[in-house]
């Protein structure tokens, strides 16, 4: 009876020591950004969108009573620089990671899963939504892949129904669709989904067109998409190389409606890429950076507590959505079980149509359940609207008061949740 | 070229056993043993303590394969005197090899990696053709060709690689027991590397390693002499393969994912710089360039971390060019690395045991 009880009274101890260890203790949140590489024209404002997250939610008592140690590390989206530091963060016990590329990503999906570690991505590949790989478009079940906003897929499918309804207004009787992007798991994302989209809608689909994801002179690309006689085309880079494109289409003056995914358009791409941006039609996965919605209050505070800036391109606002879905989800472990893996995962699963504390009319609203990581189907589509050439000195803040660069609500998608979508 | 193989004046070598010892001296003996004992020590673990921490570790595995990669690049061009901007093309071969034969025709890794070695021979035999007819620069366009046509290939060859989104490849297995973790998996490749050295420290010393210096130092004499000249360049191009066919299999299962953006042109650069920082025509030299590589990065990076955490140095300025100036530093290092140290680190260690054996009254 004495062992028995001298036994309990040291489990009792350890427990406390460890409950007050941990309580003391610093949450470590992993995250991966591209800062030099060929996407770290948008992967620069997600990441100040978290890092400034991570600073306002450090000065309001941290998560849960944490304080989070964001490990912000660039790997200049090559995918096995990626793996290699997942490896290094899993040996120091990360609790959740806030990911970026989808190459990495979906070469990661094994892992976080075998480990149970919760991965938010910043990419939105539809291979990633299916998390019992009931689909057969899916390779690997990703029960541990989260991201906050409509999948590339989803994306793609809503400016396809812009697109569709456009050419029926213009008269077009068989409009003709090409998809364009690099060679890379990232463009590839989409495509089956979107090419298999157009037709059904009754578009003429196209050979596609490789782009490099590295800005580049792309004149040639353009004059085969000339010379193909396509009145849409996707694209399916980043903003970055986007520019280039846009420029070289105007320069060989190719007559092309342009649609893009939801990293290929932001005021930055505006003001480089001037006209030629013009009427470029995208989606957005949240509201854009002083737009008048009661959770712009938050991002204001947000952006104060960190990088503390004028204005932010709209990725900015995608990144803190990102960092606050995960934090709810952390918070609920937290009360349930403690912060693991499995028990933030099932913080995702809680509530239905939710949207994080604070952040209402920014972040859209989302539900994922066990068997579908859909977490967004609604999708906002917005057409770039640029007057003139901007001159090179002027900063997106003044352009945007201006007038000279802007962008206006076309209409909100509503896609079905289809079950042979899933995964695709 | 201060190869080993030189002989300097007042050594006299009067056995056969004598010529051909791999260690010239017992000393130097008693100190490889050490090293390779001290190799295998260091990732134990005795409870809570470790001699070497995790991140420590990955870099000590990461010198193991590179280093097997390196030696295959030095035997190529420091021993034959070709050269090769395509190294990185073959490494990736071996890496995407391993994980194929494993994953489509479940032949166990234990097999996969020795198999990739072959299969990566094969292949740069093949590329290597080019060398029966040219040399010089035309040769290493003609390699740098081969660097090219195989990114392309992996990028495409969607049943091999499973294209632009990789290949996975799974764990170390040895019948049937996964070997899973760093530290059981650094033993792996350590046996890989200890092998593979003394392998090519043999090779050197045997009839095809001598032709191989004699076709580097004056292929024309070489040639009167009786060497095949077209057949050993290509066996010099197989061997070198077969070494970045096994590093590459070592790697793949190490990462578990093999993509086509770790095997660019860069990469080749890299075992390049590996074999000139350590020096042409050294077995030991390959390793020394391999080790100076890895961890001048992670040096430059500790080095970043404290200059940010300074108050002076936490500006954006410095925050956001830091990894800019990282990469500058160390171009910059390999740069002075040329000129002030052309022979390579293995040259420099030949220079400190000279000055110990003759201390204190060296000249």
């Amino acid at each position: 009876m004495r062992k028995l009880l001298s036994g309990l009274l040291a489990t009792t101890t350890a427990v406390a020591f460890a409950g007050s260890a941990l309580a003391a203790d610093k949450v470590l949140i992993a995250n991966l950004a591209d800062l030099t590489g060929p996407t770290a024209s948008v992967s620069k404002p997600f990441t100040k969108g978290k890092e400034d997250a991570a600073a306002y939610i450090n000065a309001n008592g941290g998560i849960a009573g944490m304080q989070v140690d964001l490990d912000t590390v660039d790997y200049a989206y090559a995918a096995p620089r990626a793996i290699a530091q997942y490896k290094k963060w899993k040996s120091e016990g990360v609790a959740v990671i806030q990911g970026w590329g989808t190459a990495d990503t979906e070469a990661l999906v094994g892992f976080v899963s075998r480990d149970k570690i919760p991965y938010y991505s910043a990419s939105y590949s539809a291979h990633l939504q299916d998390p019992k790989a009931k689909s057969e478009h899916t390779k690997k079940a990703a029960p541990y892949n989260f991201f906050a906003g409509p999948s590339y897929s989803d994306g793609a499918r809503a400016v396809i129904q812009w697109a569709a309804a456009d050419a029926k207004e213009k008269g077009i009787a068989k409009p003709k669709f090409v998809y364009m992007g690099d060679n890379h798991p990232y463009p590839n994302a989409a495509k089956k989904a979107a090419k298999g989209y157009a037709e059904d809608l009754g578009f003429e689909v196209g050979t596609d067109i490789v782009y490099s994801m590295k800005a580049g002179d792309f004149k040639a690309q353009c004059l085969s998409l000339k010379e193909s006689g396509a009145q849409y085309a996707y694209l399916a880079n980043t903003g970055g190389s986007g520019i280039s494109l846009l420029k070289s289409c105007d320069a060989v003056g190719a007559d092309v409606q342009f649609l893009t995914n939801v990293w290929g358009m932001d005021e930055n791409v505006m003001k480089a890429a001037g006209k030629s941006a013009d009427g470029v039609v995208f989606p957005m996965g949240a509201a854009a950076f002083g737009a008048d919605v009661p959770g712009m209050e938050l991002v204001k505070k947000i952006n104060a507590a960190g990088s503390n800036q004028e204005h932010h391109a709209v990725h900015y606002m995608r990144g803190v959505c990102s960092f606050y879905y995960m934090k709810e989800a952390m918070e609920w472990a937290a009360v349930n079980g403690g912060i693991t893996g499995e028990n933030i995962k099932k913080g995702m699963y809680q509530k239905k149509d939710w949207v994080p504390a604070g952040l209402e009319g920014v972040c859209p609203a989302g539900t994922w359940t066990e068997d579908d990581h859909r977490g967004h189907m609604d999708v906002y589509v917005y057409q770039a609207n640029v007057k003139e050439d901007a001159a090179a000195n002027a900063t997106v803040p003044e352009l945007l008061k201006a007038g000279t660069i802007g962008m206006t609500k076309l209409f909100d998608a509503k896609l079905e949740r289809k079950p042979e979508w899933l995964g695709l | 070229m201060a190869g080993y193989n030189m002989m300097r004046c007042g050594e006299f070598r009067t056995t056969y056993e004598k010529d051909t010892t791999i260690f010239p001296t017992p000393m130097s003996k008693k100190f490889a043993i050490l090293g390779v004992l001290l190799c295998v020590i260091a990732p134990l673990q005795i409870g809570e303590f470790s001699f070497v921490s995790d991140t420590l570790l990955t870099l000590m595995i990461q010198i193991g394969y590179l280093s097997i990669g390196a030696l295959g690049l030095n035997i190529l061009v420091g021993f034959t005197g070709q050269i090769s901007l395509g190294h990185a093309a073959f490494f990736g071969f071996g890496a995407f090899a391993s994980a194929w034969m494993n994953n489509d025709f479940s032949i166990p890794v234990f097999f996969s990696i020795p198999l990739a070695g072959v299969l990566t021979m094969a292949v740069g035999m093949i590329f290597g053709m080019p060398a029966a007819r040219i040399k010089g620069l035309y040769l290493a366009i003609a390699t740098l060709a081969s660097q090219f046509i195989l990114e392309d290939f992996f990028a495409r060859a969607d049943w091999f690689t499973g294209g632009a989104a990789g290949a996975l490849a799974n764990p170390f297995e040895i019948f049937g027991f996964a070997i899973s973790g760093d530290r059981s998996y650094y033993y792996v490749v350590l046996v890989y590397m200890i092998a593979m050295y003394i392998l090519a420290a043999n090779l050197m010393r045997s009839r095809d390693g001598r032709a191989f210096i004699a076709v580097r130092d004056h292929y024309l004499s070489a040639e009167v002499m009786g060497i095949n000249l077209t057949w050993y360049r290509v066996l010099s191009f197989g061997i070198s393969s077969f070494y970045a066919g096994i590093a590459g299999a070592l790697f793949a299962h190490y990462l578990q994912y093999v993509s086509v953006e770790s095997f660019n042109l860069l990469l080749s650069i890299q075992f390049i710089g590996m074999i000139i920082i350590g020096g042409l025509g050294s077995v030991m030299g390959s390793l020394m360039g391999t080790v100076f590589m890895v961890l001048l990065p992670e040096i430059m990076q500790e080095a970043a971390s404290i200059i940010t955490s300074t108050s002076w140095g936490n500006i954006p300025a410095i925050t956001e060019g830091i990894n800019f100036m990282k990469e500058m530093v160390i171009g910059a290092a390999i740069v002075l690395f040329l000129i002030f140290e052309p022979d390579g680190l293995a040259h420099r260690w030949r220079m400190i045991k000279a000055y110990w054996k003759l201390y204190p009254f060296s000249y």
